[in-house]
């Protein structure tokens, strides 16, 4: 224990060296903007920052990669909340309660609470990495593909009975994103699936331009048909940017205990990583949340959930990177990457052989996140000024952004005419309350979830009672089935006591 | 200060729109000067897998040969044909070039596989290893006639790339020998290695090299190693040969290019891949990954090299 500490102690001495901190200034920098941009993912990012470390010391390049990794997973929220343009697949959850909140006014408070959650999520799971890494790791084994199956499940069936939306139709909007999802070659067998002979559709649709349509662009259209306002929320000027009190934050601390705990668990198992991590911990806070009845209305718990689940996942995936040189997500595997080029084999025998560089990483992610904060803080001040430029000019902007976020996936015009027609599909949906968010979950869960199920059946002889015999994933899929059918149990009783009464 | 905000973020925007727009499909002449932008560099297989590290390895010294960029992007799915789809999308200019392992070379076998063998060009092979099955090293399994004997009571679970692979082969062939192995696809490698040091699988194929670190770190060990001569390093695990076992399916990583590029753009990356073979850091790399020393194979002979692989594969692979 004290030996943790003096080398965690040795650590931030490495992280406070002038060139190190300034590699790691320039990471958090550098992930802020990756988030941001819708086009370019977290993992993408890491992956352009990669080659740029070749030459650089194995301590800097460690740290500039972790602090990327770090703000990543923050700033896409506030594009979610400020224009409804989630900037990575993990801010989608962010912007169901977060952009209603910016809605009614509380721009600021919603990206307060954004910063918050990040800065909670990330030190708890920061600490358990630490002090639990070798303990807590073992837990990373005992998930396999039914596990993961299980989890994307639960993900899938608790946002769709969410909200005041019919479950008929969300299911319908669910399974029209799982059906876009299938477009491609399957991942397991290599079949091409509605391709029609055309290169790109092969290739798959990206879940990219269906979020960023789908929400960013259904948002623009369906302000077009009701009218720009000129200066829209009136209110924003007089709310002054501020961080939510300590008693606000302590009436909600349990949300913050579940957000956290899911991310470092989300963040272990290797199948998944901040993305589930956020959905799934929105699923459970609108399960099992004081108020989640009120979820998707704009309430703090919504932004809560997924941001501190989030943070915490970077814990607690680089715990198993360490202690077992597995990554636990896919920007842990370039940061496993970046150690093979510089000869260093993270494992059991790494904590003897280099506890030094070790030991910077951890550090580096609490001043990361200490630094995220403060950066988050003076800019989140600015970024709410955005709300009294008139809307219009507003909404030019957040479809510039889309179309360069739809191109530089995929450097393709085509997927910028998906992005439109994503866009005109997102439109029709609100219009005919439809909701988006089950299209777009599936787009996204759709694939991990697909080939979890296709490894297990494949693994088990084609069992399909292995999801429910195994402890874990049966208790998982006992949990997600009863969300989905509890609604309907709700609505068959209800329709029962309204046909008694009239009676 | 708003809007100078706002211009500025916007301008970062597409400063980054247009470096990523880089490989875009731009009309290239013969003429051109070859490279003069960015290449792209498709690796069909998750960060961390041996097809990552080798184009990672590489790509540092192919910018300094060609003086351009190669932004690496990992296209992970259907044992490297995803990623491979995604290099022969793109125009037959030499500006898109991917890694091709024998695992997805391997599916060539059969004849529904979308792509053919003629539609890519190698440009160079680049690394050549010997594979093995491992098993974690606190498993039961402690010798392969204790394989043997459990594969014919129990079906024994086999982490592979994915089907129809190199390493779907190998376990189609024990098959055909009586044993009852189950290939279980995991195409990220971190899944694969989960699965066999959880327990979710029995056995795993892969390289030597690209476990390197499990195999130090005391947490899994070779079971059989496949090659004719056993492995200095390893001297104490039996190859394949030894126990009558003829399959030794070599495992190697090639570097192509679409087929239709033109052969002087094709040798320009061939010629400086050889040079980048050449050199000493890329032959201790070579040694510490337990790969052949006398892996590369440049243009010239890449093409006979992988009919001839190719053909070995078929050789073992199910009649249908």
């Amino acid at each position: 224990m004290d030996g943790t500490l003096q080398q965690l102690a040795v650590g931030f001495g490495h992280v406070f060296e002038p060139v190190n901190l300034m590699f790691l200034v320039i990471g958090i920098v550098l992930g802020l903007l990756v988030a941001v941009l819708p086009g370019l993912t977290l993992v993408m990012g890491v992956v352009l920052a990669l080659p740029f470390t070749y030459n650089m010391h194995v301590i800097p390049a460690i740290i500039l990669l972790t602090a990327m990794y770090v703000s990543g997973t923050y700033a896409g929220a506030w594009t979610s909340i400020l224009f409804r343009v989630p900037g990575e697949p993990i801010d989608v959850p962010l912007l169901w309660d977060g952009y209603p909140m910016a809605r009614k006014g509380d721009a600021a408070q919603a990206l307060g609470w954004t910063l918050v959650s990040a800065l909670a999520g990330g030190l708890v799971a920061a600490t358990v990495m630490v002090l639990l890494a070798k303990p807590v790791a073992k837990i990373a084994l005992t998930f396999s593909t039914p596990e993961y199956f299980a989890i994307l499940f639960f993900g899938l069936a608790s946002v769709v009975s969410l909200g005041g939306a019919s479950l008929a139709n969300s299911l319908i909007s669910l399974f029209a994103g799982l059906l876009i999802a299938t477009v491609g070659v399957d991942d397991t067998y290599g079949a091409h699936r509605f391709t029609f002979g055309v290169p790109l559709l092969s290739d798959g649709i990206d879940y990219l331009v269906v979020m960023v349509g789908a929400y960013g662009l259904g948002e623009v259209f369906l302000r077009l048909e009701q009218g720009f306002k000129s200066a829209p929320l009136e209110a924003v000027k007089e709310i002054k940017t501020r961080l939510p009190s300590l008693s606000e934050i302590w009436s909600r601390k349990m949300t913050f205990v579940r957000g956290s705990l899911a991310g470092i668990i989300i963040g272990l198992v290797p199948g998944a990583g901040a993305t589930v991590a956020s959905f799934l911990s929105y699923g459970i806070e609108s399960q099992y949340g004081k108020r989640r009845k009120e979820m998707g209305t704009g309430i703090a718990e919504g932004i809560i959930a997924p941001q501190t689940a989030a943070t915490a996942s970077v814990g607690g995936a680089i715990i198993p990177l360490v202690t077992m040189g597995i990554p636990g997500s896919g920007a842990t595997a370039i940061i496993l990457g970046a150690f093979l080029l510089h000869g260093l084999q993270p494992g059991p025998q790494v904590f003897a052989t280099s506890s030094n560089i070790i030991y910077a990483m951890f550090a580096s992610v609490f001043v990361g996140i200490i630094i995220m904060c403060v950066i988050g803080y003076f800019a989140t001040k600015y970024m709410v000024k955005v709300l009294e430029f008139p809307e219009v000019i507003v909404s030019a902007y957040v479809v510039m952004c889309c179309i360069l976020g739809a191109f530089a996936a995929r450097n393709n015009l085509t997927d910028v005419w998906l992005l439109v027609i994503f866009g005109v599909i997102g439109y029709l949906f609100e219009r005919f309350r439809f909701p988006v968010t089950p299209l777009v979950l599936g787009v996204i869960l759709g694939p991990l979830a697909e080939s979890a199920f296709m490894t297990t059946m494949i693994s088990f002889g084609n069992d399909w009672t292995i999801f429910f015999s195994r402890p874990i994933s049966g208790t998982l899929m006992a949990v997600a089935i009863f969300t989905l059918i509890y609604p309907v149990i709700r609505h068959m009783r209800h329709q029962r006591k309204t046909l008694k009464s009239s009676k | 200060m708003i809007t100078r905000l706002l211009n500025s973020k916007s301008i970062a925007v597409q400063l980054l729109a247009l470096l990523a727009a880089g490989g875009a499909t731009a009309t290239a002449t013969a003429q051109e000067k070859y490279p003069s932008r960015p290449i792209e560099f498709v690796v069909p297989w998750g960060p961390g897998g041996g097809a990552d590290q080798l184009a990672r390895k590489i790509a540092p010294g192919l910018e300094k040969e060609l003086k351009v960029s190669l932004p690496v992007i990992n296209v992970a799915g259907a044992t490297g044909q995803t990623g491979l789809t995604k290099m022969l999308t793109s125009p037959a200019d030499g500006y898109s070039i991917s890694v091709l392992i024998a695992d997805t070379l391997a599916l060539q076998i059969d004849p529904a596989t979308k792509w053919k063998i003629t539609d890519i060009v190698p440009a160079a092979v680049m690394i050549q290893q010997p594979s093995a099955f491992f098993v974690a090293e606190n498993s039961p399994l402690k010798t392969w006639k204790d394989v043997e004997a459990e594969a014919k009571k129990r079906p024994l679970k086999v982490g592979v790339t994915g089907f129809g692979s190199a390493d779907d082969l190998h376990v189609l062939y024990f098959n055909g020998k009586g044993l009852q192995l189950t290939s279980v696809p995991f195409p990220k490698p971190s899944e694969r290695y989960t699965a066999i040091l959880g327990g979710h699988a029995d056995l795993l194929y892969e390289q030597l090299g690209d476990v390197k670190s499990f195999l130090d770190g005391k947490q899994m060990r070779p079971i059989v190693i496949f090659a004719e001569t056993r492995f200095p390093a390893f001297g104490n695990v039996p190859v394949s040969h030894e126990l009558g076992h003829k399959i030794a399916i070599s495992q190697f990583r090639a570097i192509v290019m679409k087929s239709g590029s033109d052969a002087a753009r094709v040798k320009a990356v061939s010629d400086a891949l050889a040079r980048v073979a050449a050199t000493d850091d890329y032959k201790a790399w070579l040694k510490d990954q337990y790969a052949d020393e006398k892996s590369f194979v440049g243009a010239d002979g890449a093409v006979a090299f992988m009919k001839q692989e190719l053909d070995i594969m078929r050789q073992y692979a199910p009649k249908k």
